[in-house]
């Protein structure tokens, strides 16, 4: 009648791992090949991302660095306008017309996606990297089942014949937890749950590494998400998934990353594993953020408020770009661009408090009277 | 967490006498006839959106009604504010029925005290009304101003109480200027200028970004402390309710489930329904291997209110479910401290039994 | 400025939003939209003081010309079989053939919303009664509609020598009969979109606050339509003109004031294309192709203005 979390799950506390430790059913991938030996499976670098705005540049994702290791959960939180949904089509190269990726690297298995060509891509997109959009499950084909639309991107992309790709659309719907025969179901007849998971379907039809969610439960009820995250992790463990989550939810990234990335206006303030960032938060954005949200297991009544709004990307301040808004902004902060600094505890911080050869320990800051 | 202690917004102890109450409130839709429904023996299917409930409100409190989608939690607020009518049953406001008014003074006098805040602040305001307009459209609407200079007044007045200065200058401006988090405050604004006594905030904050959030939030609570105001919040965050609210009410398929102080409803359930929520309502502290193992992750999703199942109707995916569940609609129980669950197992206010963690992988079907 | 809102071109597409003068700036950006408007504009201002151009209207008796001699210097557009100057006839014939045309069309859209926010906003049996209505005057074919009744408003009218903006009753009666028989889609149109703008948020609201019908109806729905209105205005407007020059080439209109149509019947009756005289009929039928053409190209222009998918491409 329920499940409550299977025996041995992963847990979403704890250092992150190389390799997933469950064995599972985990098939041996064969990277692409151009893949470079030993190469970790996602390496962000210094990537930028600008939107070309009449004669205005908006510099949404701004220097935004980071790692993602094979079987790990990357969460990547900020609220609306940080520049995450951007970074999210950025390293699938699925970005509007007028956004280009002016800088930095995306390597996978060591290979620079961001300096293939527009149809070089197409190798890896889908293939090794996938993506399930933000509202993805009101964007389903109204007038094709459901099943063909999960064998869609294995008729094209795979070269497989529509008798195999429709059984392997079938499989997929299992693995997702849903019914083979509500395959040949219309998206209206499906409930927003059932959506979803179609999506995640679809997502994974040409086995990829790597599944970015984007906001992948936010129209949800509270029950619905947790059956899709749970499933997320469960597929995680027997696939050998990687996922990306990007959400402004921190809870839910609590829940169920091994790391965090947070970012503010095109920049990562904080990242690090789920359990140091979330119950010792050193960038005083996270822990403003943090104070924000309401927590069921804490104390009733204390929000903090952050005081302000986000920068304008067309002319994003200089230094730090969260010092406007921060209590504990000295006057370096608005001068220069703190530096990512790395502690012991794998947690990196770009903020003037936590220099280079600092203790690391977190300062605190007020709260909004 | 940070070490300076957090800033606690002040809470009213709720005031006991009754503002609004609700009897065997229900509020039923025929489905739309095909023409196979004329045939004999086919009974007409009818979605039960509200099914019977009953519920009071005490002046100055906070009730938060807490539900996810289905649960018929809209529904009731639009009852209260007289946008949609109920089927059956009774809305007495102040002691007085109000459930159908067709006297036109008392209807207005009823508009007047009880006001809503929508969920969608870029919807709620009309793109094509300046911002005093539209604070001042009730006052329009019903002739309370005295005069021009008084309108005006009355909607500075309102502005700058929804936190939104200089107010003149706002007053001026248009929807598509404003930012989600102040159109909300102009929304406010809208619902205080009558000087409402009951305010129902259908999920007031779900469209805003969290650190706006807590603003309008505490800007609700202040609003509460400054003017006496009671508050209908309706949202399907239990962490949302956990912070705002004096007492919780739970729905799910149209009927209360479990209704108390916020405390004891999220803290002590007594309805299998409102444990497995709490149980996964994600919080910011991440969860230990023993806490994931107390998830209770049901199974499929909240059938349709057309399609409502006999006895309990969460009996279908309730872990705790037996024979009596499956025939007999439960009442509201007394658990003690102000807490009602509709459960058997809460018959006498008795707690409900603990659940082992399912061993190996039950993988939901 | 978000990264969200730079993805999708910065102010978002106004789409219904906006007045109708931003409407009309954002048509004049587009190619399309500024030739039509253009087409436009030299012709109503031809229509507004033709006299400043060519004269007064000239008559049999102030008729200077020979009678249908071609184009030539003194006579650009040759001259009719009454002798009068087709350069005068066609610019005056401007003028009511758009004066018409912007009456038709202001009784066309009067009724047209009227009936659509009633019939959207009420629903139940007033708009079933109201549809039914419609659905009359959209079935039957304007044209024969329009036939049928001009004899007979015409008789109820009367053909005194009152004038409306300089336009004699006969033509009048042409004026409402359009507006009879042409209201019936801009109603529907207006219906559709008062029932997608019924369910919003803003209705509700006004609703909670004590508004009554009338109220919403005003303050709500119509601002709201406008720009809908507008639209489809423009495209009413080229259907009048092309309604009245089929009534005056069959013979209702009105010799005294010519319109293009009239024209053209004029030059039918005369034999005009027989005699090899096209310069008779060229030249009203060229205006009537250039003002139909430059309203469709506004009316789609502002088509995919109003067009909320629509991506911020300017």
């Amino acid at each position: 009648m329920t499940t409550g979390a299977p025996a041995g799950s992963a847990t979403s506390a704890g250092p992150a791992t190389n390799s997933p430790g469950t064995a599972g059913e985990r098939r041996p991938r064969t990277l692409p090949k151009q893949a470079v030996p030993g190469a970790p499976l996602l390496e962000v670098d210094d990537l930028r991302t600008y939107f070309a705005l009449g004669s205005d540049t908006v510099r949404a994702v701004d220097g935004v660095s980071f790692r993602l290791d094979a079987g790990e959960a990357l969460g990547i939180a900020g609220e609306s306008g940080c520049g995450k949904t951007t970074t999210a089509l950025s390293l699938v190269r699925l970005l509007p017309g007028n956004a280009r990726i002016v800088g930095g690297a995306v390597r996978l298995y060591g290979i620079d996606l961001a300096a293939k060509s527009d149809t070089a891509i197409r190798r890896y997109r889908w293939r090794e990297i996938s993506i399930v959009f933000q509202g993805a499950m009101n964007a389903l084909n109204p007038v094709t089942r459901v099943r063909d639309q999960v064998a869609e991107p294995i008729v094209e992309r795979l070269g497989v014949g529509r008798r195999a790709a429709n059984r392997r659309a079938g499989d997929l719907l299992e693995l997702v937890g849903i019914p083979r025969a509500r395959g040949s179901a219309y998206p209206h007849e499906l409930s927003g749950g059932m959506r979803q998971r179609a999506m995640i379907a679809m997502a994974l039809a040409c086995d990829p590494a790597i599944v970015i969610g984007d906001e992948p439960t936010t129209a949800l009820d509270v029950m619905v998400q947790a059956q899709i995250l749970d499933l997320l992790e469960r597929l995680r463990e027997r696939l050998g998934l990687s996922l990306i989550l990007i959400t402004h939810d921190l809870s839910v990234i609590a829940e169920t990353c091994d790391r965090v990335l947070i970012m503010y206006a095109g920049r990562v303030a904080e990242e690090g594993p789920v359990g140091e960032v979330f119950t010792r938060p050193r960038h005083p954005y996270t822990q403003k953020l943090l104070a924000a949200f309401p927590n069921i297991r804490a104390d009733r009544r204390a929000l903090d408020v952050i005081p302000g709004s986000p920068p304008d990307l067309r002319t994003p301040p200089p230094g730090c770009r969260f010092a406007p808004r921060c209590p504990a902004a000295m006057a370096v902060c608005s001068e220069v661009v703190p530096p990512d600094v790395r502690f012991a505890d794998r947690v990196r911080v770009a903020c003037h408090l936590y220099p280079e050869g600092s203790s690391g320990e977190p300062v605190p800051v007020a709260a909004t009277p | 967490m940070t070490a300076t202690p957090p800033v606690t917004v002040p809470t009213t102890p709720p005031a006991t006498d009754e503002l609004i109450r609700l009897e065997g409130l229900e509020v039923h839709f025929p489905v739309r006839r095909a023409l196979v429904d004329l045939l004999p023996g086919r009974r007409r299917g009818v979605v039960r959106a509200v099914d019977g409930i009953d519920l009071a409100i005490r002046r100055g409190e906070v009730l938060a009604l807490v539900g996810e989608s289905g649960s018929g939690k809209t529904t009731t607020g639009r009852v209260v504010v007289k946008l949609t009518a109920p089927t059956g049953g009774r809305v007495i406001f102040e002691g007085r029925d109000v459930t159908t008014l067709r006297d036109r003074e008392a209807l207005r006098d009823y508009r007047r005290r009880v006001q809503v805040i929508f969920q969608d602040p870029y919807e709620t305001l009309n793109p094509k009304q300046s911002i005093g307009d539209f604070v001042a459209e009730p006052l329009d609407v019903n002739r309370l101003a005295t005069s021009r200079s008084d309108r005006r007044e009355r909607v500075l007045a309102a502005l700058d109480a929804a936190g939104l200065r200089p107010a003149e200058d706002f007053a001026r401006r248009y929807p598509h200027e404003l930012s989600g988090g102040q159109r909300q405050r102009v929304v406010i604004a809208g619902a205080l200028v009558m000087d409402p006594e009951l305010v129902v905030a259908d999920e007031p904050v779900s469209m805003l970004d969290v650190s706006i959030r807590t603003e309008l939030l505490r800007l609700m609570l202040d609003l509460r402390a400054a003017r006496g105001l009671t508050y209908l919040f309706i949202t399907h965050d239990l962490a949302l309710a956990w912070v705002l609210a004096d007492r919780i009410a739970v729905m799910y398929l149209g009927r209360i489930m479990e209704i108390g102080p916020a405390e004891r409803v999220i803290g002590d359930p007594h309805n299998p329904y409102t444990r497995a929520l709490v149980s996964v309502s994600p919080t910011t502290t991440p969860p230990t291997p023993g806490e994931r193992a107390t998830r209770t992750i049901l199974v499929g999703e909240t059938p349709d209110a057309a399609h409502i199942p006999s006895g309990c109707r969460f009996h279908p995916r309730c872990p705790l479910a037996f024979e009596r569940c499956r025939s007999d609609e439960p009442p509201l129980f007394d658990v003690g401290h102000g807490q009602q669950a509709a459960c058997w197992l809460a018959e006498g206010g008795r707690a409900l039994p603990v659940v082992a963690a399912a061993s190996g992988d039950a993988r939901d079907a | 400025m978000t990264a969200a809102d730079a993805a999708f071109g910065a102010p978002a597409p106004r789409g219904l939003a906006g007045s109708p003068i931003g409407l009309l700036v954002r048509l004049v950006r587009r190619p399309e939209g500024a030739f039509g408007a253009l087409i436009l504009a030299v012709f109503a201002v031809l229509a507004i003081a033709p006299e400043l151009f060519v004269g007064p209207l000239q008559t049999a008796v102030t008729a200077p010309g020979t009678r249908l001699s071609p184009p030539s210097p003194e006579f650009p557009f040759g001259t009719d079989e009454l002798r009068r100057d087709m350069l005068n006839l066609t610019v005056h014939g401007a003028r009511v053939s758009m004066a018409i045309g912007l009456l038709a069309t202001l009784v066309t859209v009067f009724i047209g919303a009227v009936v659509g926010i009633v019939a959207g906003f009420l629903g139940g049996r007033v708009d079933a009664i109201l549809m039914r209505i419609t659905d009359f005057f959209l079935v039957i074919p304007t044209f024969v509609l329009a036939l049928i009744l001009t004899p007979i408003i015409r008789d109820l009218v009367g053909s005194g020598s009152a004038q409306v903006l300089g336009i004699r009753m006969t033509l009048i009666v042409i004026v409402i009969v359009i507006g009879i028989t042409s209201w019936s889609s801009t109603a529907r149109i207006i219906r559709s979109q008062t029932l997608s703008l019924k369910e919003r948020a803003f209705v509700d609201r006004a609703r909670v606050i004590g508004a009554g019908g009338g109220h919403i109806m005003r303050r709500h729905i119509l601002p709201n339509v406008i720009n809908l209105i507008v639209a489809n205005a423009v495209l009413v407007f080229a259907g009048a003109v092309l309604t009245e020059t089929t009534l005056s080439f069959v013979g209702l209109g009105d010799p005294f004031q010519p319109s293009w149509g009239q024209l053209l019947e004029a030059a039918r009756t005369v034999g005009a294309p027989g005699l090899g005289a096209w310069w008779y009929f060229v030249p009203p039928g060229v205006g009537i192709v250039l003002v139909v053409f430059a309203f469709t190209l506004v009316g789609g222009a502002l088509d995919d203005l109003l067009n909320p998918k629509r991506r911020g491409r300017r």
